[in-house]
C-alpha cells in the first residue's frame, strides 16, 4: 500500500472540510477565465459562510460556534489538504482575533454580513483618516470592509465607494490592491499592537496547518505519479534517485508536522515563528521537488500536484516569510 | 499539586540532583565538547543507578523509573542543560531492551544489573570489512561444538571495544539458507582467549573504533540470545532501538546553544556582521528542525511505551536529526574557521596545540560526519522510508 497522509486532527470536521475542498478544486480546475474563477469562488464562499465556518471562533452569544483553535485547525487541515483557494485563516482566525470584544462586529462576521479583508501593512492613519497603498491583500470574493492595522491602531474601513483592483495569487486565491488618501475609517482600538501581533500569529499558524496538509497530499500524488509513469521500461518509482528524493520530502514534511503540532498544543509566538520559519524551508523544498520529479507534467497547470505546489509556495509568504520570522526570533 | 506544578517540581528535583551529584570534572568535559569514554560514563551511571534513575527507558520491574514520556523528556532535557553526559547507549538502550524482550531469566539476572550499575561495559560487533550497509552478508562464523560455539572472523568499526567487557555480536551459524536466516546473536566476553582488538583512528584522530579479530573463540551456548538462526530479528529490534537514540534531542539542543555562544563570542563586532548574521540564521534553521524532531521523538517514545509498532519512526528520527547536528557542527567550524583549522591536534590533547581555545570544534565537525554513516547510513534509511512509502 502506497503512502496516505495521516491527519493531525482527524474526525468529522476534517473530513467535511476535505470533501468540500476536493469538490471545490475539481470545479476550479476546469475554469481558466479569471472572471469565471472569481464567480465560482464567490459561490463557494457563500457556501462556506452558510456552513458557519466564519463563526468557528466567535462566541455563542454573538451567534458563533465558540469553538477552539483545534476545531478551526481541523477545518484548515481538511481544507488545506486539497488546497482550498478561500481566505480561511484571514476570515476565521485573524478577523475574530482582531475583533475580540466587539460583539456587534463579531455577530456580523459570524453571520457573513461583515466580510473583511485584512490589511496589516501599507496604510497609515492621521486624525482618523487612512492613507497609503496596500497590495496583494487576500480577500473574500466580495469584501465589505477592510480591517486595517495602522501603526498600533486598528481601524474598520468600509469599502463601499472605495476603488480597488483585483488580482489572483499564484495559488488561485483572490487579492486586492487598495490605494486611499485621507479616507475616514472607524477606530476600533487605539492601542492594538498586542492584538495585531496575536492575530498575525494565529494567521501564520493556520497557514502552517493548511500548508502541511497540502504537502501531505502533494507527496501522496507524487508517489502515485512515480508508480504509474513508465520510462526505460520500468516505473519511475523503481529509480533510487527519485525514491530518495521522495524520502527526503517525506522527512521534511514529518518534521514540519512535528513543529505545527507543537504550535497547536502551545500556540506561543515562538512556537509559531519556528513552524513558519521551517515551512519556508521544508515547504519550498517539497514543492520544488514535487515539480522536478513530475518532469514536464510538473510544469503544467493542469496537474493537481502543480496547483498544490503553488499553494505550498505561496503559504510561506503569508503572515511573515522565513526571513521575517528569523528577524523576530533573533531580535527576541 | 496539579500536573504543571508536579512537572515543574520534578524538573527542579532533577536539576538539583544533576548539579549536586554529577561530578564537576565530568560536566566540564561535556561543557567543553570533549570526548567521552568509560571513565566518564561509568561513574555517572553508577550515581544515577544508586538514586534509582539508572534506566528511565526500561520497564519498572527491571529497574526502570516508571516515568511517563513527559518526565523522561524533562529528565533528558535537564541533564543536557546541566552538561551531564548522556547515558551510555550500548548497554542501556541497545542490548538491554533485547535482553528484556528476548533473554532468558538467567541472562536477565546475569546481565541487567551490570548494565544498570555501570560496572559492565558493552560494545556492538555487527559490522565487518565485507558487511556494512549490507549487514546480512556478515561472515564471522560460529560453529557449535558441545556446549560452546567456536567463533572465527573479524568485526570492524567496533566502537569502544578497547574499553568494553562484552560484545553483543551477530555471527553466521548457517550458510545453506537465505542470508538473514542463518544469523545468530551471541554475547561474547572480550577477555576470551583468541580475541584481539586493534585500534582504528578516525578523522578526528580519536581512538573510538576498532577492529576485533576472533580466532577460535569459545563462547558458551548459554550466551546465545533466543534461538539459533533467529539473530536477524533480534539484531533488527536492536537497531530500531539504536535509531530511536535520535528521540533524545536534548544533547543536540545543548550543542546548538554552545555553538550559538561560540558564534556570538567569536564574531562580535562590525567586521564580522555579515558572517555572524548568516551563521545566526543557519542556527535558527537548525533549531527549527530540532524542534520538529523533538516532537517526532516524543511520539516515538509514546509508541514504545504503549507497545505500538514503530513503523518509520526510527528512520524518520535519524533522518531528521543526523544531518541537522552535522550542520550545527559545520556552523561552528565556520565560526572558528582558519584560526583553529590551522591548529589541529590529537583528540587526547597531547602536542603543541593543546591550549588552543575552541579547538574541539574542528574535531567535532569531523567526528559528526559519522552521524549519517553509522547505525544504518542516511542512504539506507531513505531506502527503508521509500520502500514503505511506495509500497514496493
Ligand atoms: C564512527 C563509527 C562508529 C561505528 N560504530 C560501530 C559499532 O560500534 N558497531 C558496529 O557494528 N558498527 C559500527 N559502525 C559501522 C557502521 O554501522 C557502518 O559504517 C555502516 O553500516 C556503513 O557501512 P560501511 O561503512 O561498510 O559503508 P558501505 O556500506 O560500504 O557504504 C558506503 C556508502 O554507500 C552507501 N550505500 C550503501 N548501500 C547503499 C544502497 N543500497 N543504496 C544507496 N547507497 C548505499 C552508504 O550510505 C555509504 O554512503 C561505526 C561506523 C563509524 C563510522
Amino acid at each position: 500500500m502506497a503512502f496516505e497522509p495521516k491527519p493531525m486532527l482527524p474526525g468529522d470536521t476534517f473530513d467535511a472540510a476535505r470533501r468540500f475542498a476536493e469538490a471545490s478544486a475539481l470545479k476550479l480546475a476546469r475554469l481558466h477565465d479569471p472572471a469565471a474563477r472569481a464567480a465560482e469562488l464567490a459561490t463557494q464562499w457563500a457556501a462556506v459562510l452558510e456552513l458557519g465556518w466564519a463563526g468557528t471562533l466567535v462566541p455563542e452569544a454573538c451567534g458563533g460556534a465558540e469553538g477552539t483553535l483545534l476545531d478551526l485547525a481541523a477545518l484548515a487541515e481538511g481544507a488545506g489538504s486539497a488546497g482550498l483557494a478561500l481566505p480561511l485563516a484571514a476570515t476565521c482566525a485573524v478577523a475574530p482575533t482582531l475583533l475580540a470584544g466587539q460583539d456587534a462586529l463579531l455577530a456580523d462576521l459570524a453571520a457573513g454580513r461583515l466580510q473583511p479583508c485584512i490589511v496589516l501593512t501599507g496604510l497609515s492613519a492621521e486624525a482618523g483618516r487612512l492613507s497609503g497603498r496596500a497590495v496583494g491583500v487576500e480577500t473574500p470574493p466580495a469584501p465589505s470592509h477592510a480591517l486595517v492595522a495602522a501603526g498600533e491602531a486598528l481601524y474598520l474601513l468600509d469599502l463601499a465607494g472605495i476603488g480597488f483592483t483585483r488580482h489572483e495569487r499564484i495559488d488561485g486565491r483572490l487579492t486586492l490592491d487598495l490605494e486611499v488618501q485621507g479616507v475616514p475609517a472607524t477606530l476600533l482600538h487605539a492601542d492594538a499592537a498586542a492584538l495585531i501581533r496575536r492575530a498575525r500569529d494565529l494567521g501564520a499558524l493556520l497557514t502552517c496547518v493548511e500548508a502541511v496538509a497540502a504537502m501531505g497530499t502533494l507527496i501522496q500524488q507524487t508517489i502515485g505519479y512515480l508508480l504509474a509513469r513508465q520510462q526505460f521500461g520500468a516505473a519511475l518509482a523503481s529509480f533510487q534517485a527519485l525514491r530518495h528524493r521522495v524520502a527526503e520530502m517525506y522527512v521534511a514534511y514529518r518534521n514540519l508536522t512535528g513543529l505545527v503540532q507543537a504550535a497547536l498544543a502551545e500556540p506561543s509566538w515562538q512556537n509559531i515563528a519556528f513552524a513558519k520559519l521551517r515551512l519556508g524551508e521544508a515547504g519550498r523544498f517539497v514543492a520544488e521537488q514535487a515539480i522536478q520529479v513530475h518532469g514536464g507534467m510538473g510544469m503544467t497547470e493542469e496537474l493537481p500536484a502543480s496547483r498544490l505546489a503553488r499553494r505550498v509556495l505561496m503559504a510561506e509568504f503569508e503572515y511573515g516569510d522565513r526571513h521575517a520570522q528569523a528577524a523576530r526570533l533573533l531580535a527576541a | 499539586m496539579d500536573e504543571t506544578a508536579e512537572l515543574a517540581a520534578f524538573r527542579a528535583e532533577v536539576r538539583d540532583f544533576a548539579l549536586t551529584h554529577c561530578p564537576p570534572e565530568i560536566r566540564a568535559v561535556v561543557a567543553a565538547n570533549g570526548k567521552l569514554g568509560r571513565k566518564h560514563w561509568a561513574p555517572w551511571q553508577r550515581i544515577l543507578h544508586a538514586h534509582g534513575w539508572g534506566a528511565p527507558s526500561w520497564p519498572r520491574e527491571y529497574g526502570g523509573t516508571g516515568w511517563d514520556q513527559r518526565r523522561r523528556h524533562i529528565f533528558d532535557e535537564v541533564l543536557a542543560e546541566c552538561d551531564c553526559p548522556p547515558q551510555y547507549h550500548h548497554g542501556l538502550r541497545h542490548i538491554g531492551p533485547v535482553l528484556i524482550e528476548f533473554g532468558t531469566a538467567a541472562q536477565k539476572a546475569r546481565f541487567l544489573p551490570g548494565i544498570l550499575n555501570g560496572e559492565e561495559w558493552w560494545c556492538q560487533g555487527y559490522s565487518e570489512p565485507g558487511a556494512g550497509s549490507d549487514l546480512a552478508s556478515l561472515k564471522t562464523r560460529a560453529v557449535r561444538d558441545g556446549d560452546d560455539y567456536v567463533v572465527n572472523g573479524q568485526k570492524l568499526w567496533t566502537s569502544h571495544a578497547h574499553e568494553a567487557d562484552w560484545m553483543y555480536t551477530l555471527v553466521r551459524t548457517n550458510t545453506e539458507v537465505k542470508r538473514q536466516e542463518g544469523i545468530t546473536m551471541l554475547l561474547i566476553p572480550l577477555s576470551t582467549p583468541g580475541i584481539r582488538v586493534r585500534e582504528v583512528r578516525t578523522i578526528d584522530s580519536w581512538h573510538h573504533v576498532n577492529e576485533v579479530f576472533l580466532e577460535d573463540v569459545r563462547v558458551p551456548a548459554a550466551n546465545r540470545i533466543g534461538e539459533e538462526n533467529k539473530g536477524w530479528t533480534y539484531g533488527k529490534f536492536l537497531l530500531d532501538r539504536e535509531r530511536l537514540g535520535g528521540a533524545n534531542v536534548a544533547p543536540a539542543f545543548r550543542f546548538l546553544e554552545r555553538c550559538r555562544e561560540l558564534v556570538a563570542r567569536q564574531l562580535a563586532g562590525p567586521a564580522h556582521a555579515l558572517k555572524r548574521e548568516q551563521l545566526e540564521y543557519r542556527l535558527l534553521l537548525a533549531e527549527a528542525e530540532l524542534r520538529g524532531a523533538r516532537e517526532l521523538g516524543k511520539a516515538a517514545v509514546d509508541a514504545v511505551m504503549a507497545g505500538r509498532p514503530l513503523g518509520l519512526m526510527p528512520s524518520e528520527l535519524k533522518l531528521s536529526t543526523a544531518d541537522t547536528v552535522q550542520r550545527i557542527g559545520a556552523i561552528a567550524l565556520d565560526a572558528v574557521g582558519e584560526r583553529v583549522a590551522t591548529r589541529f591536534r590529537p583528540v587526547d590533547g597531547s602536542g603543541p596545540n593543546a591550549e588552543v581555545e575552541d579547538i574541539e570544534w574542528v574535531q567535532n565537525f569531523m567526528y559528526l560526519r559519522a552521524k549519517t554513516i553509522f547505525g544504518g547510513s542516511n542512504e539506507v534509511q531513505k531506502n527503508v522510508v521509500a520502500k514503505q512509502l511506495f509500497g514496493m
